[in-house]
């Protein structure tokens, strides 16, 4: 990415207030996903949004450089720094959604049966829904961000 | 408790799927430690094996299986159906699938290997699988793209100009394809109510009880059949093939042409004569020179001029190629004329023996195609490993050079011809008996069948035979002369060689499988009873 032109300031500071609410959002999206609109998929895809935004206004490097505090690996090169890690995500997001059918499997119910259980009388929160579901969702969740997010870094870069 | 039981014992059901899936991802989580990603992925393609062997056992001596995902009753839950039909096209896949991994871990170089060569080979093996499996239309379209995906990052593998070209056309033709059966499922949802393959067979049976217009019905199928065509490279749909075979490493090529092709004829075999079979337009079908009100007397024209098209253009096609891999391309596109000329013969037949026969020829000859077609991909894949070269120009006694490589390309270009007693000769056979014996009912059009398919066997001998003396026989060419074999990948080719004559002289328990394949596929009240989508309405 050239730097002759910097993004406004105006850009700059609306990405630091929306990044942070994407993500809740993202988060509601994906807690609620197995009985309400949501689920993992579209909550992956707005966390997306989210490093998409931060990867247009401040840069491919920033998130290594600022965020993760060390310096980025050269690019060009196949599956160099953060995008070795997307790969992980990407492969223990699909770990986890076939282990969650698998699970079912070992307690002898059909591939992917889900169960429910209600937490009730908790201090503050009242009722909790426990969904199996959650797991599954968590990870498409983590196969969606994974896969997008080395898109992202890999297309970006060229 | 007896429940749980019955529920653990067809967990064999998904096995495959399960295989498959489990082993892309530890492949693809081990994609640092080359050693044991090659370890992982062969022992993989092993218990695939053995879970195909288990299911089609179970399958053949206990009858169909069913499992509903997540325990959702049919029709809500998606179903996975293990006939005898499924259990044989698993069956063909996994016998091509082992040697064909086998092949790759010596054949695919090291770099091109830690690029997700493994997980991509065993995702697009699970989606094939899914695809034999599962009960649901829509859940046939997931599987089609499950398997899809991986088949577009193969075809662009070696990422040159001519590769990225071919996986271009490749890529978009299929999403142009999948769109085009997402739309018509989508159609098929709307006017049956359903997905689940068992319970649109059984309101099209009675279409007034469920207030089905059939005629809707009989257009959406006929979209659906465009896409399976394009899939199997059936003409009109086949110009995709030869360059993205061409593109693919030579594994991938074999897999695509043995395997893939399959599943577009498993879909074609499996809705139009199970599901839409039930179907009938009252009052005939309106439409000039066909008769009859079944879905069938339309579809059995339609693919018998398909057929016919490919044999011919397939077949002209591959007599004027110049290289190995575009010789075996257009010859696979005559070859699924082969396939598919027997199920458009029996569409129109009333007499379920004939039926049955004509289905046994085109999964009998599927089953050739695959192993033998495979080989000769694999052959071209050792020739071009061997010397740098698969164009006929510089190649040249290789017969002097590599004895076993060429005899092995000799077992299988003759098992595509169809000599005795290898494989390809009962499934030409089958093919023609089919032929004569709807000649002999006088059913029209069988006359021309026997004749064209008579023209693509001409056809066969004549390309292969050119091949063979162009590339095989002939001075030793210095690239020949210089070229040197891995054993690894010879010994892969000499045994598909071996199956080739195994199937052939010991046909017999072959035909039988094939036979309570085809009886399954056709029997669509048992397809429905086994599903058995029907429970809640009876509650």
């Amino acid at each position: 990415m050239t730097l002759d032109r910097k993004p406004t300031v105006i850009a700059r500071t609306v990405t630091r207030l929306v990044v942070p609410m994407i993500l809740v959002t993202a988060i509601a999206l994906l807690l609620q996903g197995h009985n309400l609109p949501g689920g993992g998929f579209i909550a992956g895809v707005l966390t997306v949004t989210a490093f998409a935004l931060v990867y247009i206004i401040y840069g491919l490097d920033y998130l290594e450089t600022e965020l993760l505090d060390r310096t980025p690996a050269v690019r060009y090169e196949t599956e160099s720094g953060i995008v070795r890690e997307y790969g992980r995500v990407f492969a223990s997001g699909l770990a986890v959604a076939a282990g969650s059918g698998v699970a079912a499997m070992v307690l002898g119910y059909p591939f992917l049966t889900q169960a429910v259980a209600f937490l009730e009388h908790l201090p503050v929160y009242g009722e909790l829904e426990v969904a199996s579901a959650l797991v599954f969702d968590l990870g498409v969740y983590a196969v969606v961000v994974g896969a997008l997010l080395t898109i992202l870094a890999e297309v970006g870069a060229e | 408790m007896s429940a749980d039981l019955a529920v653990s014992t067809t967990h064999v059901v998904i096995a495959p799927m399960l295989v498959a899936l489990v082993t892309a991802v530890a492949t693809l989580a081990t994609r640092r430690h080359d050693r044991l990603q090659r370890a992982l992925s062969l022992l993989g393609v092993g218990a695939y094996a053995v879970g195909v062997a288990v299911l089609a056992d179970r399958v053949l001596s206990g009858g169909t299986l069913t499992y509903q995902l997540s325990a959702w009753p049919a029709p809500f839950g998606i179903s996975l159906v293990a006939d005898a039909l499924a259990a044989f096209m698993l069956s063909l896949a996994a016998l091509v699938t082992v040697a064909l991994l086998v092949f790759s871990v010596v054949y695919v170089d090291e770099q091109g290997q830690r690029v997700s060569y493994h997980p991509l080979f065993h995702f697009m093996l699970l989606g094939v699988s899914g695809s034999f499996l599962t009960g649901d239309v829509f859940n046939l379209f997931v599987w089609f793209e499950v398997m899809l995906m991986p088949s577009y990052v193969f075809v662009a593998f070696y990422s040159g100009p001519r590769h990225t070209a071919a996986a271009l056309q490749y890529t978009v033709l299929n999403l142009f394809g999948s769109a085009l059966m997402l739309v018509s499922i989508g159609g098929l949802y709307a006017t049956t109510g359903t997905l689940n393959m068992a319970d649109i067979a059984r309101r099209l049976a009675a279409p007034a009880e469920f207030g089905i217009d059939p005629a809707p019905v009989l257009g959406l199928s006929t979209i659906l059949l465009v896409v399976f065509a394009l899939k199997a490279g059936i003409v009109p749909f086949h110009f995709w093939v030869p360059p993205a075979y061409r593109a693919a490493p030579a594994p991938v090529s074999a897999f695509l042409a043995g395997v893939t092709k399959k599943v577009g004829i498993y879909a074609i075999v499996r809705l139009y004569f199970t599901v839409f079979a039930a179907g009938a337009v009252e009052g005939g079908l309106g439409l000039p020179a066909l008769s009859g009100e079944s879905f069938l007397a339309f579809f059995g024209p339609v693919l018998f001029a398909m057929a016919l098209a490919s044999m011919l253009v397939g077949g002209v096609g591959a007599v004027s190629r110049d290289a190995l891999d575009d010789v075996f391309a257009y010859s696979s596109i005559s070859q699924v004329g082969f396939i598919v000329l027997p199920l458009a013969v029996v569409a129109t037949v009333s007499d379920p023996a004939l039926r049955t026969l004509g289905v046994v020829a085109a999964l009998v000859y599927s089953l050739n195609h695959a192993v033998a077609k495979s080989l000769l991909f694999l052959v071209s894949g050792t020739v071009y490993d061997a010397t740098g070269t698969i164009e006929f120009e510089r190649l040249g006694g290789l017969t002097t050079r590599f004895p076993v490589l060429s005899g092995s390309f000799f077992v299988g270009s003759l098992a595509l011809v169809g000599i005795p007693p290898l494989s390809g000769f009962f499934g030409k056979l089958l093919v023609l008996d089919t032929g004569g014996r709807a000649l002999a009912a006088g059913t029209p059009g069988a006359g021309l069948a026997l004749a064209g398919a008579l023209a693509g066997a001409i056809f066969t001998i004549a390309y292969l035979s050119r091949t063979w003396s162009q590339g095989f026989w002939g001075e030793v060419t210095p690239l020949v002369e210089h070229g040197s074999q891995s054993s690894v990948l010879v010994g892969v080719v000499a045994a598909l060689a071996l199956v080739v004559v195994a199937v052939g002289i010991g046909f017999d328990p072959v035909y039988s499988f094939a036979e309570s394949a085809a009886r399954a596929a056709l029997d669509t009240d048992a397809y429905v009873d086994a599903v058995d989508p029907g429970v809640v309405a009876r509650e």
